[in-house]
């Protein structure tokens, strides 16, 4: 039985007795693009991994749940240290874990040494996938578990604003520190990997080698180590995802499946292989299921059909633009 | 410069593509390789830049053996090549087209003297005013420019290219021409695979002519063109020549 994630709960419940006005809504569409901005982060680690790799990873929803539970036994285990370091941790291993399995177990595909490369790709991460959810489930058990917050909120007090330790209030706007933090550091790595994808040669090569990877290849560009990089970064991104929200919300071995499955459908309606595509997609997803969720006449039920709200702009936009938004390549 | 093919062999299941083909280039020289669709022209390129392993058979590069290396290193090796269909990066500019094999590979070149190699490149393609356009919004005939060019950039001592002239605008066909002409000059060897057959005769130097996966001529252009198995095999005879052998 899956436990209720970030996933499937808003990040503000709305309340029942809030009138739908302006500033409800407004507060609904912070709501989503706080969610979507780490929807993305986690999409985005997916379709790098699709536009350079060609292949699929089933194990992206478990980099995301390791990636929090390293957040959460490092801060348990150095209380001492900065817990900023946390997300740091998370993000060294995830990637060290995405490079030593894309360079054991993807390399001799991309080296032409697998005689059937995509059924090959689809059971090698669906194993890598059950191997570390039931490693968790063996080292840390089955039951919830949740970090603190890592840091607290300067008390201020404003005419438009204040924030006490744990709550940032804008009018009548109340924002978690937690989700807020999560949000911001989402906002920075996304930063960060724009960044490198578009202003390093790296990152160009990166580019080059999603775009024609032959045509790559004969100018010098080793694809092999493009793919290590592409994997290795999409595992990390994933990781940084699960480190920003285990402080928000209970973690289990399994939480990586539902938010593996949303990034499917990020990655489908922002165009696969597309990073600005799954970055809209993501802010697209958050911002619908927020407002979906907030506005459905019945608030009793409204969770209950928060995904729905998501999958009909999906099913719209595949309908009319079957390539997803940005239906090209990186 | 040495490239040495040796008996080169490809199979495809029950065909054979390639039966043994074997020649050295050891010299700056313009090879024209021509043959009819399906003779293994394109198959022959892709083994000898490492896009494809051959069944049986040796590739030497100055000294050392290349094939089963893959493409990047070969390409690293100095040997260059061209697609029969432009391969530009579409989402990068033509500068970041020019400047990413070389500054991929070493971040820490002088990025200032790559930049200005690419903008001398450009403007001899003519394609300086369109330095910051992305490859996608050019001409096809552009594309395969700007692809020369970037191959230009990593000073490849040998070129192969693949069917440059293949649907480009006449104007631009002239550019490419001067542009192989100008290589050549630079003392590089160029393998121009064409059916264009102006263009080879006028420029080749050595003409090799594939047919059926077998090299049946090897020599100077004017010697290979009058010899009886190239002209039933791929020339063909003048209309007048072959009422007068009736």
């Amino acid at each position: 039985m899956l436990t209720p994630t970030v996933w499937d709960a808003s990040l503000f419940h709305a309340s029942p007795q809030l009138a739908v006005s302006g500033e409800f809504v407004l507060r609904l569409i912070i709501d989503g693009l706080m969610i979507g901005i780490i929807y993305a982060l986690m999409a985005i680690g997916l379709t790098l991994i699709f536009s350079v790799l060609n292949i699929v990873s089933f194990a992206h929803g478990e980099f995301y749940m390791l990636g929090g539970y390293i957040v959460y036994f490092f801060l348990q285990t150095f209380e001492a240290l900065p817990p900023l370091l946390s997300i740091v941790a998370a993000a060294i291993v995830t990637f060290a874990v995405g490079f030593l399995f894309e360079r054991i177990f993807l390399q001799p595909m991309a080296r032409g040494e697998v005689e059937r490369p995509n059924e090959y790709a689809i059971l090698v991460t669906f194993g890598l996938a059950f191997f570390l959810q039931f490693l968790m489930l063996g080292l840390v058990g089955p039951f919830p578990k949740k970090a603190h917050r890592l840091f607290d909120l300067p008390q201020i007090e404003g005419t438009f604003f204040r924030t006490t330790k744990a709550t940032l209030f804008l009018g009548d706007i109340t924002i978690s520190a937690g989700r807020l933090f999560a949000a911001l550091i989402a906002l920075l790595a996304l930063a960060g990997l724009l960044w490198f994808m578009y202003r390093t040669w790296t990152g160009r090569a990166l580019q080059a080698v999603s775009q024609d990877r032959n045509a790559a290849a004969v100018v010098g560009i080793n694809p092999l180590n493009m793919n290590t990089l592409a994997f290795s970064m999409g595992a990390m991104l994933a990781g940084l995802a699960g480190a920003v929200l285990v402080t928000v919300y209970s973690w289990v071995p399994w939480v990586g499946v539902p938010a593996s499955s949303k990034s499917f459908v990020i990655i489908v309606l922002g165009g696969m292989g597309s990073i600005p595509g799954s970055l809209l997609g993501g802010l697209i997803i958050g911002v619908v299921e927020s407002l979906g969720t907030g506005l459905f006449p019945d608030p009793a039920r409204a969770q209950a059909y928060r995904d729905v709200f998501g999958l009909v702009i999906f099913a719209l936009v595949l309908l009319l633009r079957p390539t997803g938004l940005f239906g090209r390549k990186l | 410069m040495k490239l040495e093919v040796k008996r080169i062999v490809k199979n495809f299941g029950g065909l054979q593509a390639l039966k043994g083909v074997s020649f050295t280039i050891d010299s700056p020289q313009l090879v024209g390789l021509i043959g009819p669709n399906g003779a293994g022209k394109t198959t022959l390129t892709n083994i000898i830049t490492g896009m494809l392993a051959p069944t049986s058979g040796e590739i030497w590069l100055n000294g050392e053996r290349i094939d089963g290396m893959r493409p990047y290193a070969i390409a690293r090796r100095g040997l260059g090549r061209t697609f029969q269909v432009t391969r530009a990066f579409r989402r990068l500019t033509v500068m970041e087209n020019m400047l990413v094999p070389a500054l991929a590979r070493n971040p820490r070149a002088d990025r200032h003297a790559m930049e200005q190699k690419a903008r001398e490149i450009l403007a001899f393609l003519t394609l300086d005013h369109l330095t910051n356009e992305y490859a996608r919004s050019l001409s096809g005939g552009q594309q395969k420019l700007l692809e020369l060019g970037r191959l230009l950039m990593l000073d490849p001592q040998i070129i192969i290219l693949d069917e440059p002239f293949a649907g480009v605008h006449p104007r631009l066909q002239r550019t490419i021409y001067d542009y192989i002409r100008r290589v050549r000059e630079a003392g590089k060897a160029i393998i121009l695979i064409s059916h264009d057959m102006e263009s080879i005769f006028t420029l080749s130097e050595r003409l090799m002519v594939l047919n059926f996966g077998e090299l049946i001529a090897d020599g100077p252009p004017d010697e290979v063109r009058r010899m009886p198995e190239v002209i039933d095999a791929y020339l063909g005879r003048d209309e007048e020549e072959e009422t007068e052998h009736a």
